[in-house]
Formats: C-alpha cells, structure tokens, sequence
C-alpha cells in the first residue's frame, strides 16, 4: 500500500490546538535600533553625547554568558527583530500569540552609570514605544527607571494615564531591593493608576562586578540561578517589609526569574514569620504605622500581589509531577504565560498542548494563558 | 545519504524532487503520520531527520528560515544547516542535531533518522 504523505504547513510552529486559546504573553521584546531611539531623545546636551562612538550603552560587561549558546550575543535576536507592529504580528501568528504585551527591552540600561544619559534613553524608549505600539493599540508596558524615582514619577505622569499602556516596566538587580520605602511613591502611583509592576532581569546585572559574580563563569549559573535569586530576594522582601500591606491592589509580576521557587518561599516564609515575627514592628513601614505584624500571613501575599512569568518553563516531563508542582506553586494565581520573544530563551506555548497537567485541567491552563494577565493589566 | 545505484523503490516514499529544496534549507513531510524534516546539504546529498527537536517539539525544517528583519541581525536565520558539519540547529533554541545520526553531543539526546536517497530525481524516505 502505499504512503499517506503530505508537507507539512510551513507556517504552523506550536500544536494547532494552541490557535483555539487567547494566549496573552506578558514578556514580548521589541528592539529598536539605536539610530532610531537617538530622534527620540530631545534633549540635544544628551544626544551630543549618546551620538558619540560609545553608543548608547557604553558600558561593557567583564565577560558576556552569551558565549554559552551557539549564536553568542546574537542569541538576543534569536528569532529576529521586532521593530514596529507588524513584525510583533508576524512573530505571534506563528506562535499563536493573541495578544503580546510588547516592552522595549533595553535590558541593559540599568547598569549605566551616567543618569542623565540613562533617563534620556530610557525615556526615548518610551517615546518610541508611544508612537509605533501604543498608538497603534498594542497592548505596552512602558518604562520606569528603578534609579530614579522622581523620573519614574515623571513618567508615570506623562503617559500613565495612556490607553493601551497596560504596565510599567523595570528591573529587578543586586542593588535595593524593591521593598525599600523609597519606592512607595512609584507604588502609590501605579495603584492609582491601576498598572501593575513588570520586573525583568537585568542583563547588566549578571552578576559580574562582585566576589560571587567573578566567578559563575556558566550561563546556567549567571541566567538560570543569579536572576531567581534577586527575584525571591526581592518579592520577598517586598511581602515582609509591608509593601502589600500599604499597597494592596499593587501587583508585581517577575520576569525570567523562575517560578519553581514558590512552594520553597511559600513555606518556608510562613514558617519562620510565624515562628519570629517579633521584628516586623520595627521595619520602616510598620514603625511609621504603628502596626505589630503584618496583616496576612506572608503566603497569602505571594498568591495574590506577585506574580511570576512562565518563560523558560522547564515542566517536568511527567504530567503527575508537573501537576504537584504547578499546585504547590499556586499557579492558578501566580503565574503569566511570557514568550521572551525573540531571544535564544524564547518559550513557546507548547507545554500547554502537550502536558497532560493541562489537558486534563484547562481551568489551569487558561489561567496561566490569559487569566490572570487580565486580572492585573490595565486593559 | 546520496545517489545509490540500486534502489527498491517500494520501501521508500518519495518526498520530494531535487530541485523543490534549496541547498542548505529543509523540508516538512509527514509520511505515514511520522514528520520527517528533509534536508538537501549539497552536492546531492541529502538527510532525513525527525521533524520536532526532543527538547520543545520545534519544527527543525523550519531551520535556516530568514529572521524578521534579518538584515539588522548578524546571523540572519533561525538556527540552520551546517552543510561541512552535517547537522541542523533548531529554530527555537539553536540544539544542533547530527543529521546521520540524530545525536545531540551535550544532552546525550537522539532522535530518529531515516534512510534517504536520491534516485531519478526524486527524494526518497524510507520509513
């Protein structure tokens, strides 16, 4: 008898069954060329400068980890470069992305010392963005420098209130952690707002630059392991020093830094809070508020004020197993399904389709695809 | 695999002629319900490999396709065929895959391989 045969549709890159639920990607990178972001900076002092041959980002890393993968640093534009709308659509249609919440992605400003220069491309990113997603009504987390807050303020005032901005955009790193009270008036403002916090990793922030840092000489170390800890490090530290107390309807959601770590911070926060928490009286927020303890217990913040990113998912490959951990980890209400798109860590939706964790429980599945996004983006 | 000189052509599928890929660039076929990625490395030699990479089920025949605005990376394609060292890197994720025989060197994984040869013009899979 002969062969059944036929090609393969060219254009069909995830299961088709992935074409039949809204999938909403939390973590889509748009990367503008520099030449471009320069007509958005105004202020001619910083252009002078941004012009020079040191670029925009003159400060390079001792050693890049990009050497890891084949392609090195062109492992950023992995699957291409997304410029304007159209590339976004090209990219999503393939991946049967519905709705990308696109960021511009300059991943490495924060570690650039001079702050002029760096709010001015930050804030020509954001100009960028404006004019080439926002109005064209692409779902856009614009930026916020963590550096600067009254910038931060700035910028919230001037487009905060724009539609299709469904979050802001900044970055997590060894520095202060977030839970610092210097940073309540950027929480303050984006509750009003009704914006949620997108943290990302910071490229800059491979941790070179430090005794620990020298030496992770892997990828698997610098990306896989230095990232979720500054994630922990900070939504941590943002539950215990009273963050979500004072803020409640703050959301925070953590990109690219793992999400296996829940059930680990879920109980063991519990655990020795409600063993020693004698000391929380004492933090900024609860001195200045004359309160004792916090209000919740520490997990119950972790389920509905933080959020985690899904991208690189890294499911377990028995269903029964994966099941335990998405529970454990509370994924119906912590975590956002991202594609990182295009880099090499790129995350299609795949593990959706093909994980009988999901099959058998869509309820979850959609949670992770679009639900929960919903719940916290201004749309 | 390339030319043979003796083929029993009702053990193999034809797939494809000669001309319909392009050197370096690989084709989608499903034979029987099996994908099977086919690429042409030159010199009239061509591979058969499983279509999805074991690590996410990316389509390797989409390999060497051109990247959005690939004229402002430095790469241009998303993974490819490496016609001297015979192996294809996936679109997603860049796992390079030995196209005899179906190895990946640093996970130690393997995916299947299929018999392939050129006769007439034709390209033809044994499955």
């Amino acid at each position: 008898m002969a062969s059944a045969i036929k090609r393969l549709d060219a254009d069909e890159e995830v299961p088709a069954e992935a074409f039949d639920v809204e999938i909403v990607d939390m973590d889509f990178h748009v990367n503008p060329r520099e030449e471009e972001l320069r007509r958005y900076v105004e202020d001619e002092r910083a252009l002078d400068r941004l012009s020079t041959e040191f670029g925009m980002w003159p400060i390079p890393d001792k050693w890049d980890a990009a050497y890891a993968i084949e392609e090195g640093n062109e492992g950023l534009f992995t699957q291409g470069r997304a410029e304007v709308v159209e590339d976004v659509q090209r990219a999503c249609e393939r991946f049967a992305i519905d709705e990308p919440v696109v960021n511009a992605g300059i991943n490495g400003l924060p570690q650039q010392h001079h702050p002029v220069l760096k709010n001015a491309v930050l804030q020509a990113g954001n100009d960028y963005m404006l004019d080439h997603f926002v109005d064209e009504g692409v779902y856009t987390a614009l930026s916020i420098a963590k550096w600067d807050v009254e910038h931060a303020l700035d910028e919230l005032d001037r487009w905060g209130e724009e539609d299709g901005v469904v979050g802001a955009y900044s970055w997590y790193d060894p520095r202060e952690p977030w839970g610092h009270t210097q940073f309540d008036p950027v929480f303050e403002k984006l509750e009003s707002l009704g914006l949620p916090l997108l943290l990302h990793g910071s490229l800059a922030f491979w941790p070179q630059h430090s005794y620990v840092g020298d030496n992770m000489l892997t990828w698997t170390e610098v990306l896989g392991f230095d990232w979720p800890i500054y994630t922990m490090v900070n939504a941590i530290n943002m539950i215990m020093s009273g963050v979500f107390d004072r803020y409640p309807d703050l959301n925070v959601v953590f990109q690219e830094g793992g999400h296996w770590w829940l059930p680990f911070a879920r109980y063991r926060m519990d655990e020795f809070y409600e063993m020693h928490p004698e000391d929380v009286k004492i933090t900024p927020r609860k001195y200045a508020d004359g309160e004792r303890y916090l209000d919740r217990s520490p997990s119950e913040y972790l389920r509905d004020n933080v959020y985690v990113c899904t991208q690189p998912f890294a499911l377990p490959r028995r269903a029964g197993e994966a099941s335990d951990m998405l529970r454990l980890s509370m994924a119906k209400d912590t975590f956002c399904y991202s594609s990182d798109w295009p880099h090499q860590t790129l995350d299609p939706p795949t593990w959706f389709f093909n994980s009988r964790a999901f099959r058998d429980d869509q309820e979850l599945r959609d949670a992770i695809l679009h639900e929960n996004a919903y719940d916290i983006l201004r749309t | 695999m390339g030319e043979s000189d003796t083929i029993d052509r009702s053990a193999y599928t034809k797939v494809a002629e000669e001309g319909d890929v392009e050197e370096g660039r690989g084709i989608g076929v499903d034979v029987d319900g099996i994908e099977i990625a086919v690429f042409n490395v030159g010199d009239g030699d061509y591979y058969a490999i499983s279509n999805r990479c074991s690590h996410q089920q990316a389509p390797l025949c989409k390999a060497g396709e051109e990247k959005i605005n690939a004229e402002h990376t430095w790469t241009k394609t998303r993974g490819g065929v490496n016609t001297e060292e015979c192996t294809v890197s996936c679109p997603w994720h860049l796992w390079t895959w030995d196209l005899e025989t179906g190895t990946n060197e640093a996970s130690g994984q393997r995916i299947g391989t299929f018999d392939c040869v050129v006769d007439d013009g034709d390209v033809l899979v044994r499955v």
